[in-house]
């Protein structure tokens, strides 16, 4: 019988590539969809572009981690492997929503290790921490026992995650995990992430339509990593016969600025002719230089980053420009 | 006249801290979660009193209902917010996990957002746990030390904690934690293990118990007195600058010793009554947990009063009047 996957935030850039992951690994995997009045599985399309994949081994399920119906679909499914992934992932917008950040991240979480120990399936669990746990950074770089001191509502409700996952691995013997991935970019980025609003705005530029890029603070310095490579970390993470904590990251650091540079570039472009600063964009607080150790999942899990930043950039400008073409051309569907 | 909301202010430290703003001439505000049919058990002595009577006001209501606090916190027009609401039993967090990140964490968040958005300027106080620190490597802990909660109640502390200290960064608030240990007195819940040895030592010297049921004895904990802690509360918002204190007394004390001063008061040797109940044990017990309050002795100039042996003398002659009253 096939493996079977539970995701979380399946619709986003880390659950796409997950699902897609484990499709070709021969899993069952089950995604959970919150309802909403636009369409949120674009990232999907390519699975279900394969018409045998989506109609055996592919499920979405209509659900949301603000909701307590996770238990019976829990019960029913049995997932031997849950991958915590949905998330309010945005900082900024943690400040101006910090409840329903915490509802969905920190409480969410909660609901979820309820919901499994309640029904007393036997799964492995993946919860996404992240690097902007460490906030205030006690030490550079960052590891597995680098303490956090969060600077966001949206780390804050990350780190009660992280820990309420280690208590239930502890007190009730629980396969839990936690990835406390570092920053991961792809063409799946959403759009108001950093990275992606740049490509995004090259493509435009290049095509002339567009010609200001508004940005906040260039001089955040992030460790920017491929997040196709990223989801196989966690995936192997599940693998391993004891549960465990583990910093997954390039190890180098680079300035937006630096990514204004590769990425326009890229292109023929330069970017001091179109960026303009605005403040509306800055975070009320900064978190210091991040940047991971991976040694440890080098060691246990056998993983290291591959990308580079300069290829990250390139591929993300290239499939923005590929993207903006094939809209104007008519050759994708309108999403509704 | 000065005014001051007090969540929580049923329970042991909310009276305490009612009592202490009223002698200060406070007008006080203070919510409650059920008033049931008789007024909270540890306020019965001010609302009776006249003088205090008029200056103290309480609400029914739920730390959760944020727009009935937020209308509260309008009207009092308070100037100081204590934050002492929230699920206190650090074993029963394992069976309401969702409940105690609701009351505690969210609960937490949800008066950050109205104090936020307040008209008028206000000084938040909140009252936070040596939980936050779970089984720290270092000893004694302070206001630096690494939060690594091991226990559900220490994992939403740790938010609210953190969330404090995020509002004041990022929105210039003045919003303070106080990181308290262990804090004991006569109106401590029954169900900590202080005030379950004290009552013990006296019903068993009455004769209405004839035994008492306990976890580890070798835990120790560092105790202080509720009282001197309350203080600590207040003159954490008269501070100039907001900031962030533990207050403790920096001694470990085992609950092997708790026994000794409690029996003894009465006159009996608790190893005639006291069994070992391994189902009373937790499972993630923090050890070493003692606190440094060197930042509240050298910026508030704070201090412990009374001893530990007084302490738990005093609580134990308290639960013998009290089983007299009965």
């Amino acid at each position: 019988m096939a493996k079977k996957a539970l995701i979380t935030g399946i619709t986003g850039q880390d659950g796409s590539y997950l699902a897609e992951l484990l499709l070709g690994k021969g899993y069952e995997v089950h995604g959970i969809v919150r309802r909403a009045s636009t369409f949120n599985r674009g990232r999907l399309d390519g699975i279900y572009s394969d018409p045998q994949l989506s109609e055996t081994r592919l499920f979405l399920h209509y659900g949301d981690l603000g909701d307590g119906s996770l238990v019976r679909l829990l019960a029913r499914l049995q997932p031997g492997e849950i991958y915590n992934l949905g998330a309010q992932s945005h900082v900024r917008v943690s400040f101006d929503n910090p409840e329903y950040t915490t509802d969905i991240n920190a409480t969410g979480t909660v609901r979820l290790l309820e919901a499994i120990r309640e029904s007393g399936v036997k799964s492995r669990f993946y919860q996404a921490s992240s690097s902007e746990m460490y906030g205030k950074v006690h030490e550079v770089p960052q590891t597995e026992n680098t303490p956090f001191q969060p600077r966001s509502p949206y780390a804050v409700s990350k780190v009660y995650a992280y820990w309420i996952t280690v208590n239930y691995r502890e007190a009730y013997g629980l396969h839990a995990t936690n990835g406390i991935l570092f920053n991961h970019e792809s063409p799946r980025r959403g759009e108001g992430f950093v990275t992606r609003k740049i490509t995004r705005a090259v493509a435009h530029i290049k095509a002339g339509l567009q010609n200001k890029l508004y940005l906040g603070n260039l001089d955040a310095k992030r460790d920017w990593g491929y997040a196709k490579e990223y989801v196989e970390a966690m995936w192997l993470m599940l693998q391993q016969d004891q549960p465990d904590d583990y910093v997954i990251a390039t190890g180098e650091t680079h300035s937006v600025r630096e990514f204004l540079e590769e990425a326009f570039g890229h292109v023929g472009l330069d970017w001091s002719n179109y960026v303009v600063q605005d403040p509306r964009y800055l975070r009320p607080t900064e978190v210091d230089l991040l940047i991971g150790d991976c040694t440890k999942a080098r060691h246990k899990l056998g993983w290291h980053p591959k990308t580079t930043f300069k290829a990250l950039v390139k591929l993300m400008v290239d499939a923005d420009i590929a993207l903006l073409k094939a809209h104007r051309e008519g050759q994708i569907k309108v999403t509704s | 006249m000065r005014r001051a909301f007090i969540t929580g202010i049923s329970g042991q430290d909310g009276s305490y801290l009612a009592e202490f703003l009223l002698g200060k001439d406070y007008e006080v505000h203070g919510l409650v979660r059920r008033f049931d049919t008789s007024p909270p058990y540890h306020l019965k002595h001010l609302l009776t009193d006249s003088a205090a009577a008029n200056r103290l006001f309480l609400y029914q209501g739920d730390i959760e209902e944020g727009a009935l606090l937020r209308h509260h916190l309008i009207k009092s027009k308070s100037e100081e917010v204590y934050h002492l609401a929230g699920k206190t039993q650090v074993g029963l967090s394992y069976e309401q996990v969702e409940i105690t990140c609701q009351t505690n964490a969210m609960g937490t968040l949800k008066l950050l957002e109205i104090v936020r958005h307040l008209q008028h300027p206000v000084r938040l106080f909140y009252a936070s746990s040596s939980e936050i620190f779970g089984c720290p490597d270092i000893m004694p802990q302070d206001e630096q030390t690494p939060y690594r909660p091991v226990t559900p109640y220490g994992c939403a502390k740790a938010f609210a904690t953190q969330m404090v200290s995020v509002y004041r960064r990022s929105f210039g608030m003045y919003a303070c934690s106080g990181i308290l240990y262990n804090h004991e007195s006569p109106r401590r819940g029954k169900h900590f293990v202080t005030q379950k040895i004290c009552r013990a030592a006296a019903a068993i010297s009455e004769g209405q118990q004839q035994e008492l049921r306990l976890g580890s004895l070798a835990v120790q904990r560092d105790w202080g007195d509720a009282r001197d802690y309350i203080r600590g509360m207040w003159q954490v918002l008269q501070h100039p600058r907001p900031e962030d204190f533990v207050f403790a007394t920096g001694e470990l004390h085992s609950v092997e010793e708790v026994l000794e001063i409690a029996f003894a008061t009465v006159n009996l040797d608790w190893r005639n009554y006291v069994h070992q109940d391994p189902k009373l044990l937790r499972p993630d017990e923090p050890t070493q947990s003692v606190g440094n309050p060197a930042k509240a002795r050298r910026l508030l100039g704070w201090k412990c009063s009374s001893t530990f042996q007084q302490l738990i003398r005093e609580m134990t002659l308290s639960a013998c009047r009290s089983s007299h009253g009965q």
